[in-house]
């Protein structure tokens, strides 16, 4: 299933804020339908592997965008940290490097806005259905 | 279907950049805050301290992304002192439109360091009991460095004193002590 | 004087005598200030109260200051009052200058409109938060500064745009004028 994507943002507690995951619209197999659990649960072990990565690159290179990060059989993963320590993760099985740095720093803007908000707490979930569909938008403009 | 919309998401990040109110309503503003502090802590001074600095801290994790993402085009500081730097130089003048006086480190302890105001903008005007206000104008900057270095992932120990000199009587001093393993991964990255 | 005498006289005082500090500082801070009372509170119209009460303390102080830095004589009338507090008042102080609008017949109540607001920039309520005029403290300077020149009034919130609404607008209505007097023991 090319062009299989699953996002998520890691606070600084290791504790998802926020997960996407961005399934092809149409394809034979399937129509847009969410990953199967068994599929997810892989996804986030992997992402959680790879933070260890993240957590000893970051402290290499000053771009926010760290690009691959790491590979797991036909998956990368991609990662981006932002200056209050939060980790864009991105599990991909196509290489696209420029799209990839484009969504990561527009999510990273849209992150900059909720947080800007006071009663939006660090490191809590983000539940605001308006980010939601600004990041689906995004998907859309540079990730398929 | 209705697609969620919001209006926060859809403000530019810059629009307020250069934006300023008068240093008086921060001022009056500053000191309703310290007495709300001083009223509902009934304890210690370092219960109102920390009350204090809490509502720097909330300024300040969101000072350090917004200034970031506006001045670092897609880096971050990676380095303690490099990490100092930006906040004795453009956070200071985001904030309150001049750089901090000085940025020291100590001479023996490896992990500590300073930063000085010699005239601390936020309590020019301020009218409470003096030995107040500059335990909370202190207390309000530790509060901001230390968010701001907790985002840098560089735990540590904030603390202000009031630090008087000829000239500046209200010239406040931050000191700040790194975590032992923020010191020994710089070694390790070095 | 005439409006346009009162705008010139704000933005003067606002360019010349006036110093300055970053308007998201003071965003920031007054949202640090408000997400502690709810935490402290834990209850929206407590909150408003605690909002109010810190503005009226605030307002207290602010027209020495007001009166000091403008020099402009008594007002003659509440209509005069009101632009005073719009072109002169809130300029000087936020540098914003919201509308005056909504009169009563009486000529006792008017609203104040705002397009702008520094305190609201960034800031989104949560759905549970409807309860919270956010930016109450206005209310609380508005009472404080007039009172302190002897006008008895009541202000309130009756719209804001973090509810939704299409504008800000502060409803400021005349009670009574107060006898002049000296309080005792004043400092």
């Amino acid at each position: 299933m090319p062009g299989t994507y699953y996002f998520v943002i890691v606070g600084t507690k290791d504790n998802p804020i926020y997960e996407a995951e961005f399934t092809p619209q149409v394809n034979e197999l399937n129509d847009g339908s969410p990953m199967k659990e068994d599929q997810k649960h892989l996804s986030q072990f992997i992402i959680h592997t790879a933070l260890d990565i993240v957590d000893e690159l970051m402290w290499c290179y000053k771009e926010s965008y760290l690009k691959v990060v790491d590979k797991f059989n036909k998956w990368y993963i991609s990662a981006y940290v932002t200056s209050n320590g939060m980790r864009l993760m991105l599990l991909h099985d196509v290489t696209n490097p420029e799209g990839i740095k484009n969504f990561f720093t527009d999510v990273h803007e849209l992150y900059i806005k909720v947080l800007m908000n006071p009663f939006y707490e660090i490191n809590s979930p983000i539940t605001s259905k308006a980010f939601d569909a600004k990041v689906q938008l995004l998907k859309k403009k540079y990730l398929l | 279907m209705d697609v969620p919309t919001s209006e926060i998401l859809t403000r530019n990040l810059n629009k307020t950049r250069h934006n300023e109110v008068s240093l008086n309503a921060f001022n009056f503003l500053f000191s309703e805050m310290i007495q709300y502090s001083q009223q509902r802590v009934s304890g210690t001074v370092q219960e109102l301290e920390k009350k204090l600095s809490d509502f720097g801290y909330r300024v300040g994790i969101r000072v350090v992304e917004l200034l970031n993402w506006r001045e670092k085009n897609g880096k971050r500081e990676i380095k303690i002192l490099q990490n100092l730097y930006f906040i004795h130089t453009n956070v200071w003048k985001m904030l309150f439109g001049k750089q901090a006086d000085s940025l020291e480190k100590h001479t023996e302890k490896e992990d500590e360091y300073m930063i000085s105001d010699n005239e601390p903008i936020i309590t020019k005007y301020i009218s409470v009991p003096k030995d107040y206000h500059s335990l909370a104008c202190g207390a309000f900057l530790a509060g901001i460095v230390e968010a701001i270095l907790d985002g840098a992932q560089l735990p540590a120990k904030v603390e202000a004193f009031a630090n008087p000199q000829e000239g500046f009587p209200t010239k406040t001093t931050i000191v700040i002590n790194f975590d032992q393993s923020v010191i020994d991964r710089e070694k390790l990255f070095q | 004087m005439s409006v346009s005498t009162n705008q010139r006289i704000g933005e003067d005082i606002w360019k010349l005598k006036t110093e300055r500090i970053n308007a998201e500082l003071f965003t920031l801070t007054y949202g640090s200030i408000v997400t502690q009372l709810i935490k402290d509170y834990e209850d929206y119209n407590e909150v408003n109260k605690q909002l109010e009460k810190m503005g009226y303390n605030i307002g207290c102080r602010l027209i020495e200051d007001f009166l000091a830095k403008t020099n402009i004589p008594r007002c003659k009338n509440f209509k005069e009052t009101s632009e005073v507090i719009s072109k002169i008042g809130f300029k000087i102080f936020l540098n914003i200058v919201p509308n005056v609008a909504n009169w009563s017949p009486d000529e006792k109540e008017f609203s104040l409109i705002f397009e702008e607001n520094p305190l609201t920039e960034f800031v989104e309520l949560p759905e549970d938060a409807m309860d919270l005029w956010y930016s109450n403290i206005l209310c609380g300077v508005i009472r404080g500064a007039l009172e302190l020149v002897q006008m008895q009034v009541e202000c309130e919130f009756v719209s804001c745009v973090l509810h939704g609404d299409d504008v800000s607008e502060i409803r400021v209505k005349l009670i009574r004028i107060l006898e002049e007097e000296v309080p005792a023991g004043e400092d």
